[in-house]
């Protein structure tokens, strides 16, 4: 049980960091300044709802009869503000177009390399 | 191509991480896919609770965020997400 309360404390110290060089980036845009304990308080909240998120995925995944928790889940969990609703579609159009980038560039490469061989037995005959 | 700012992100791995450490079941996985949306997620998560505890600061006339504009702007925040 011990370990994973320290398992536990180290994911939060992880979530902690970032959440606060987040609020620092976000509190120089305006020239103002932000406190330990705000920050600190910010991390906590965002770990805290990490589990309300995770249970509400498994809920969702678990009702589709699945195990593994799909991007369809996570739409579904920013059904509460259309704002967010919109960037989490706007997060997977990105993903896929990338996706779709990194296919062309393995096909690009798959294609040259198709042409240096068949150059290649060109040569030969 | 080079962006001057460098995006602060969370690391995907840690997000994977504390996801299924709250999952109930062990069986439960989550895709690659859905991890990148709930770092995304959190993220604005994140940044919408700070500047909501800025702006609150701001209509309070204080120069630093402290926690007590945290707490005001919680419960509001937790309801909308």
């Amino acid at each position: 049980m011990d370990d994973k309360e320290a398992y536990s404390q180290r994911l939060k110290a992880a979530v902690h960091y970032t959440v606060g060089r987040l609020c620092q980036n976000a509190v120089a845009d305006c020239e103002m300044e932000v406190s330990r304990q705000a920050i600190a308080a910010i991390a906590e909240t965002t770990f805290r709802q990490c589990d309300i998120f995770a249970k509400e995925l498994e809920a969702f995944a678990r009702h589709a009869k699945r195990h593994t928790v799909t991007t369809d889940d996570v739409k579904l969990l920013a059904r509460k503000s259309t704002a967010l609703q919109k960037s989490e579609e706007l997060a997977l159009n990105n993903q896929e177009l990338k996706k779709r980038k990194k296919n062309a560039t393995k096909r690009k490469s798959k294609d040259m390399e198709n042409e240096a061989d068949e150059g290649a037995r060109g040569t030969e005959n | 191509m080079d962006s001057t700012e460098l995006e602060i992100v969370f690391k995907k791995e840690t997000v994977s991480k504390v996801l299924t450490m709250f999952f109930k079941d062990e069986k439960t996985k989550v895709s690659s896919d859905a991890v990148n949306l709930m770092t995304e997620m959190l993220k604005i998560f994140a940044v919408e609770a700070t500047r909501r505890s800025m702006k609150q600061a701001e209509n309070e006339d204080c120069d630093v965020v402290d926690l007590e504009h945290v707490e005001k702007i919680l419960p509001e925040l937790l309801l909308d997400f």
